[in-house]
C-alpha cells in the first residue's frame, strides 16, 4: 500500500518537531527514516501509526485519507525498539492477541499463528514466555505479532538497537527476507546508516525535522546533497578539508597548498570558504594528486587497515587500505586523492 | 550486608537490650492468654483456656457477640479494600496515562490530599453523617474510610502505572485493541503486584482502624473489633488483662497471618509508598 | 471532547465522587461549622422559637426590660376572630355576633376583666360557669408554643396585643432561638481560654519529642540492622516493624499492661521494694515518657524501613572501597551512609510533623490527655470539645474552629510539600495522543 505524507507538521507544546514535511512511499517499498536522535524520525513513525496526532497536514494510505482514523483502524503493524511483548502472555498468546481482539475463531487463530510462526522461524517456541527468549527470538515474536493480521504497512522502530552485534547482522537479513516474502510496505526508523543502507530500497535522511535527502542508498552514498548527508553515510566516515576558493582552485586553510577542483563544479568567487570531502577509499598511495602528512593513527581491522594522516595545516584525512600495507605511526607519507571522487561543499554545507 | 571487616556481636547486644521491652510485651501478650499468674509474680504458673471464654460464652446483656463484631470487622475491611482498590486502579490509570482536561489540577489535588491529615475532618464528617442519616451504620464508616485512604491509593497506583512501558500500550493499540481493552488485558496484569500490595495495605489499615468506628458508629450493631476491645478495656473497673489480651490476640491474628504471607509487599508499600 | 477524554474522566469519576463527598465537602463544612455555635443543645438541624420559663430567664439576663418580659410571660384574653368562631359553636351565633360587634380587638389582662365585660352583654350565657368557659375560649398565650420561624413568633406575640419596638423584637428572636446560629465567637473564645495555650505548648512538645525519638531510633535501627547478618537483621526488623501494623488498640493495651499498678513494671519493681503504682498516669512526666515512647516507636518503624531501603541502595562497592581505605565503622556511617539519608530524613520530618500535629489516636487510647490535662494536645482537644466530653454538651462549633486551625496548617504544609516534591516532574504528558 502506498503511503503519502502531505505537509505534515507536529509540535509538542511550544517546540515544533516537524514542519511541513512531505514524503511518498511506494507500494511494497522498504524505506528507511535515517537521522541522528531528535531529528523527528520516530515522531514521523508514530504519526503514521496514529499514536501521535498530526498538527497539520494529511496522511494517505493508498487513496484513503487516514489522518483522523484511530490507530486501531489503520491496520498498521509496528515492531518497537524494546519489542513490547506482553510479559504475562506466552508467545502463542502474544501473536494471537490481535486476532483475539477481532474475535476470530479458535481454529482460524491456530492456523494463522502456526503459519506466521513458521515464516519467522519460531514454530517451536510458542509455549514459552517472553522472558525465556533471547533478544533475537523476542524480535521474531514481535515481527510475527505485527504481521499476523496482514497489515497494509509494517513500521519498525529501531528494531535492531537492542541486539548484540552478531544477532543484528542475522536479523538484518531476516527482516528484509520477511518483508520481501510478504511484499508489505515497510518503514524502518534507525540512526544506524549501515542498517538503512543494507535493508532498504530508499533512504530518507532527516535532520532537525526536515527530510534532507531522499534517494536510493547507492545514489545517496555517491551523490550526497550536503556535507551532513556525506558525513552521516559511510563507515569509516568521510574526512573534510577546510579551505577557500583561490584562482579557480581550492586553497587549504593555513597552508599554501592549492588543489585543483573536480570538473563540472561551479565555484563561488575567490576567497569564499568551501569544504572538500574525501572518502577513505579515495585517499590511497597510488592516486596521482598527492598531499603529504604524517600518519597519526593506525587501526588494524584484520582484513583492512585504517589510517589517519595529519596534514601540515593540522587537517586530518582518512584512508582505508588492504591489509599488509604496513605503514607505521609517525611515518611521513605522501598519498594521493582520487580527484574526480572529491565532493565539494559550499559555505552553507550544500553540495556544489 | 555481611562485611567481615566489622564485628557484629556488639551491635547484636545493644539491639537486643533495646528490643527487650518490646519482646517482653509480645511474649506476654501471647503467654498470658493461656495462663494464669499469681498476683505479684512475673512467671505464669497455670495453664487455662478460661480467658478465651468470650468465644463460646453467651455475651453479657448489653454486649454484642464477638462473632457479630468479627463479621462486622471483616465486612468493613473487605468492602473498604474493594471500593478503594477499584477506585484507585481506575483513577490511578487515568492520571498516569490518559488525556483529559484539568489533569494538572486533579493531580495536584490528589497529591495535596495525600499529604493532608484527614483526621482533622472528623468533626464535620460526624455532622455530615448525622445529617444524611448514615451515622451509626457500617456503610457510613466504610465510605469515610475509603475516602480518606483514597488519595494514598490513587497516588500509589499512579506510580505503579507510570512504570509500565508505554510501548506495551502502543503495541496493544496497534494490535487493534481499544483503550479499555488495553488497560484491562495488557496494563492491569503488569501492575498486579501493586494491586496486591495496595489491597493488603488498605485491608490492614481498615482492620486496625479505631477512631472512625469509635466516632461514627459507636453503638452495638455496627461495632468492630477495635471499638469492642477498647470498650471492654474502658468499661471494666477491675481490669482483666489476660482476657483483654485474648481478645487482642484474636483481633490481631489476621494481621499476623497477613504479615507472614505478604511480608515483602508490605515492606515495599510502607517503604516506597509514602514517598509521595 | 475526544473519546479518550471521556474514558479518562470516566475512570476518574468514582474516585472523584467519593473524594468530593467525604473530603472536600468536609473541608468546607469545617470552615462553616467553625462559624456556628452548634452544640448538643442547639442540635445540628434547624431550631425553633419558644417562650418558656427558661427562655424568659435568658431574655431578662440578656437585658430585656422587666415589664416586657413580664408581659410576654403573662397570659392574656384577646377578642379575636378565632375566639368568636369558637364562641359561636359553643354558645350560639347571637352571643358571638354581639361579642364581635362590641368587643373585637380588645385585650384583657385577666379573665375576671373579660368576664365582667361579658356580663354586660345581652345574649351572654346564663350560668357563671358558662361565662367562665366562654372567657377561656379567648385565652391567648405565647408560652410553651413552638414556632418554626421568627415571623410566626412575632405575629403571635403582636396578635396577643403586645406591642414591641424593633429592638425588642430583635432581642426576643435572638435570645429565645433554640437552634444554632452563625457567630464568630469561637475564635475569640479560643484565644481567651488560658488552657488553650497550655495545649498549644503540649502540642509543640509532643511533635518535637516524638519526631526526635522516631528519627533517632529509626536511624539507629536501620544502621544497626544493616550491619547484622541477614537472618538476625530480619528478626530485629520484624520486631520493630510490628508496632506499625499492629492495631493501635492492641499496641496501647500492651503498654497499659506494662504500666498498670498490677502490671509488669509494678510487679518487677515490687521485688525491689518499690510500691506498685500506675506508671503511665502517675505523674505528668511519666505520662509524657509513655506518650513519646509509644508514638516514637511507631514512627521509628516507618523510619527504619525508609532509611533501610535508602541504605540498601548505596552501591556495595562504595562501602567496600571505604573499608579498604581504612574507614572505621563510625567513619563509614558518618561519611558514606548518613549523607545518603539526607533526603529520606527530610521526608520523614516533613511527613511526620504534619501527621503528628493532627493525630491523637495513641494519646486518646493511652492517657486520654491525662493526668489532669498534662498530655492534652490540640487535635485531642478538638476531639474532646466536639465529640467526646464528660460534661455532655458537645460543642461542635467550637471543636470545628479548633480543627480548622489544623486544617489550615495542613493545607499550607501540603502546598509547601508540593513544591518540595517538584510537582512539574510528576506530570508527564501522555505519549499516546488518541
Amino acid at each position: 500500500m502506498r503511503i503519502s505524507i502531505e505537509n505534515f507538521t507536529k509540535s509538542f507544546g511550544d517546540t515544533t518537531v516537524i514542519e511541513d514535511m512531505s514524503l511518498e512511499i511506494g507500494d511494497g517499498e522498504m524505506l528507511a527514516l535515517l537521522g541522528p536522535s531528535g531529528c523527528g524520525k520516530s515522531t514521523t513513525l508514530f504519526a503514521i501509526c496514529g499514536i501521535h496526532r498530526m498538527n497539520a497536514g494529511r496522511l494517505l494510505f493508498g487513496d484513503a485519507d487516514v489522518t483522523e482514523v484511530s490507530s486501531q483502524k489503520r491496520n498498521v503493524g509496528v515492531v518497537f525498539q524494546n519489542y513490547a511483548l506482553y510479559p504475562h502472555m506466552n508467545v502463542y498468546e502474544n501473536i494471537a492477541f490481535p486476532l483475539k481482539v477481532r474475535k476470530e475463531s479458535r481454529a482460524e487463530v491456530d492456523r494463522k499463528v502456526q503459519e506466521i510462526a513458521d515464516l519467522v522461524h519460531i514454530g517451536e517456541l510458542l509455549q514459552r514466555r517472553p522472558v525465556q527468549l533471547s533478544g533475537g527470538q523476542q524480535q521474531r515474536v514481535a515481527l510475527a505479532r505485527a504481521l499476523i493480521r496482514k497489515p497494509d504497512i509494517l513500521l519498525l522502530d529501531e528494531p535492531l538497537a537492542n541486539l548484540d552485534a552478531k544477532l543484528r547482522l542475522e536479523m538484518r537479513s531476516e527482516i528484509r527476507r520477511i518483508q520481501l516474502a510478504t511484499g508489505i510496505t515497510a518503514v524502518l526508523v534507525t540512526h544506524d546508516q549501515v542498517e538503512a543502507m543494507s535493508m532498504c530500497d530508499r533512504i530518507a535522511i532527516m535532520d532537525k525535522g526536515r527530510i534532507v535527502q531522499l534517494s536510493t542508498p547507492k545514489d545517496m552514498y555517491e551523490n550526497p546533497s550536503s556535507a551532513f548527508v556525506a558525513g552521516f553515510l559511510g563507515n569509516p566516515p568521510i574526512a573534510f578539508l577546510e579551505g577557500t576558493v583561490a584562482d579557480g582552485g581550492f586553497r587549504l586553510a593555513n597552508s599554501r597548498v592549492t588543489l585543483p577542483v573536480p570538473s563540472g563544479i561551479e565555484l563561488p568567487g575567490d576567497g569564499a570558504p568551501i569544504r572538500f570531502g574525501v572518502r577513505p577509499e579515495f585517499f590511497q598511495p597510488g592516486n596521482p594528486l598527492k598531499v603529504s602528512g604524517k600518519v597519526s593513527f593506525v587501526e588494524i581491522q584484520g582484513r583492512e587497515e585504517l589510517y589517519d594522516v595529519t596534514l601540515e595545516n593540522g587537517a586530518v584525512l582518512r584512508s582505508i587500505q588492504a591489509q599488509s600495507a604496513g605503514f607505521r605511526l609517525g611515518e611521513d607519507v605522501s598519498w594521493g586523492i582520487a580527484q574526480d571522487k572529491v565532493l565539494a561543499f559550499g559555505p552553507d554545507g550544500n553540495r556544489l | 550486608m555481611t562485611s567481615s571487616n566489622f564485628r557484629s556481636w556488639p551491635l547484636f547486644l545493644v539491639l537486643g537490650v533495646i528490643s527487650m521491652p518490646l519482646v517482653i510485651m509480645y511474649v506476654y501478650l501471647f503467654v498470658d492468654t493461656v495462663t494464669d499468674t499469681t498476683a505479684g509474680s512475673l512467671i505464669p504458673d497455670r495453664f487455662t483456656l478460661h480467658h478465651w471464654r468470650f468465644l463460646w460464652e453467651e455475651p453479657e446483656t448489653g454486649r454484642v457477640s464477638i462473632w457479630t463484631v468479627t463479621l462486622n470487622t471483616f465486612i468493613f475491611a473487605i468492602c473498604t479494600t474493594l471500593i478503594n482498590v477499584s477506585a484507585s486502579v481506575t483513577a490511578g490509570y487515568a492520571l498516569s496515562r490518559l488525556n483529559m482536561p484539568f489533569k494538572r489540577f486533579f493531580l495536584g489535588g490528589i497529591l495535596t490530599l495525600h499529604a493532608f491529615p484527614t483526621i482533622t475532618l472528623i468533626i464535620s464528617i460526624f455532622l455530615i453523617l448525622q445529617m444524611i442519616g448514615l451515622y451509626n451504620t457500617l456503610i457510613g464508616v466504610i465510605l469515610v474510610k475509603t475516602a480518606l485512604e483514597l488519595p494514598f491509593g490513587i497516588w500509589i497506583m499512579k506510580g505503579f502505572f507510570d512504570n509500565v512501558p508505554w510501548e506495551i500500550e502502543m503495541a496493544g493499540l496497534q494490535d487493534g485493541a481499544s483503550r479499555f481493552t488495553v488497560w484491562w488485558k495488557l496494563v492491569l496484569p503488569q501492575v498486579q503486584p501493586g494491586v496486591a500490595a495496595l489491597a493488603v495495605f488498605v485491608f490492614l489499615s481498615a482492620w486496625s482502624e479505631f477512631i472512625l468506628p469509635q466516632v461514627l458508629a459507636p453503638s452495638g450493631s455496627a461495632q468492630v473489633l477495635s471499638t469492642y476491645l477498647s470498650n471492654l478495656i474502658f468499661d471494666d473497673i477491675k481490669p482483666d488483662f489476660n482476657m483483654f489480651k485474648s481478645v487482642g490476640v484474636f483481633y490481631a491474628l489476621p494481621v499476623i497471618v497477613v504479615y507472614l504471607i505478604f511480608n515483602k509487599q508490605l515492606m515495599n508499600i510502607y517503604g516506597g509508598g509514602t514517598k509521595g | 471532547m475526544r473519546r479518550a477524554h471521556l474514558l479518562g474522566l470516566g475512570f476518574l469519576s468514582p474516585a472523584l465522587a467519593i473524594i468530593l463527598m467525604l473530603f472536600l465537602i468536609p473541608v468546607l463544612l469545617t470552615v462553616m461549622f467553625s462559624f456556628t455555635n452548634m452544640s448538643t443543645a442547639t442540635g445540628i438541624s434547624g431550631g425553633a422559637y419558644e417562650i418558656n420559663a427558661a427562655s424568659l430567664r435568658k431574655l431578662s439576663d440578656a437585658g430585656a426590660q422587666e415589664s416586657f418580659v413580664e408581659t410576654l410571660g403573662k397570659e392574656a384574653f384577646v377578642v379575636d376572630d378565632a375566639g368568636i368562631t369558637a364562641a359561636a359553636a359553643a354558645y350560639g351565633e347571637q352571643f358571638a355576633n354581639e361579642v364581635g360587634s362590641q368587643m373585637l380587638g380588645e385585650r384583657f389582662d385577666s379573665r375576671r376583666d373579660l368576664e365582667r365585660a361579658f356580663r354586660k352583654l345581652k345574649s351572654r350565657p346564663r350560668s357563671t360557669r358558662d361565662i367562665k368557659k366562654a372567657a377561656d375560649l379567648f385565652k391567648r398565650s405565647v408560652l410553651n408554643v413552638r414556632f418554626e420561624t421568627a415571623g410566626g413568633l412575632l405575629d403571635a406575640v403582636t396578635g396577643n396585643g403586645i406591642e414591641m419596638t424593633p429592638d425588642q423584637q430583635e432581642l426576643l428572636t435572638k435570645t429565645i432561638y433554640t437552634g444554632w446560629t452563625w457567630t464568630s465567637d469561637n475564635f475569640a473564645l479560643m484565644a481567651q481560654i488560658p488552657y488553650v495555650w497550655r495545649v498549644a505548648g503540649n502540642t509543640l512538645m509532643y511533635v518535637v519529642l516524638t519526631l526526635a525519638a522516631s528519627v533517632g531510633l529509626g536511624l539507629f535501627l536501620a544502621i544497626t540492622t544493616f550491619y547484622l547478618p541477614s537472618g538476625t537483621a530480619t528478626t530485629f526488623r520484624a520486631i520493630w516493624f510490628f508496632p506499625r501494623i499492629l492495631p493501635n488498640v492492641i499496641f496501647v493495651l500492651m503498654w497499659k499492661w506494662l504500666a498498670w499498678d498490677t502490671g509488669f513494671l509494678s510487679s518487677l519493681l515490687g521485688n525491689f521494694g518499690v510500691p506498685p503504682r500506675n506508671w503511665m498516669l502517675d505523674t505528668g512526666a511519666n505520662a509524657w515518657v509513655f506518650i513519646v515512647l509509644i508514638n516514637g516507636i511507631v514512627g521509628a518503624s516507618l523510619g527504619m524501613i525508609l532509611f533501610g531501603s535508602a541504605i540498601k541502595s548505596i552501591p556495595q562497592s562504595m562501602l567496600h572501597a571505604s573499608e579498604v581505605d581504612g574507614a572505621s565503622r563510625w567513619q563509614q556511617i558518618r561519611y558514606i551512609i548518613l549523607p545518603q539519608l539526607r533526603w529520606p530524613i527530610m521526608f520523614i520530618c516533613a511527613y511526620s510533623t504534619l501527621s503528628l500535629l493532627t493525630s491523637f489516636e495513641y494519646i486518646l487510647l493511652s492517657t486520654d490527655g491525662g493526668p489532669g490535662g498534662a498530655t492534652e494536645v490540640w487535635s485531642l482537644m478538638a476531639f474532646h470539645t466536639a465529640l467526646d466530653n464528660y460534661a455532655g454538651n458537645l460543642q461542635y462549633g467550637l471543636g470545628a474552629a479548633m480543627a480548622l486551625m489544623l486544617v489550615i496548617v495542613g493545607i499550607l504544609a501540603s502546598l509547601v510539600y508540593l513544591r518540595i516534591f517538584n510537582f512539574n516532574d510528576l506530570v508527564a504528558k501522555p505519549r499516546i495522543e488518541q
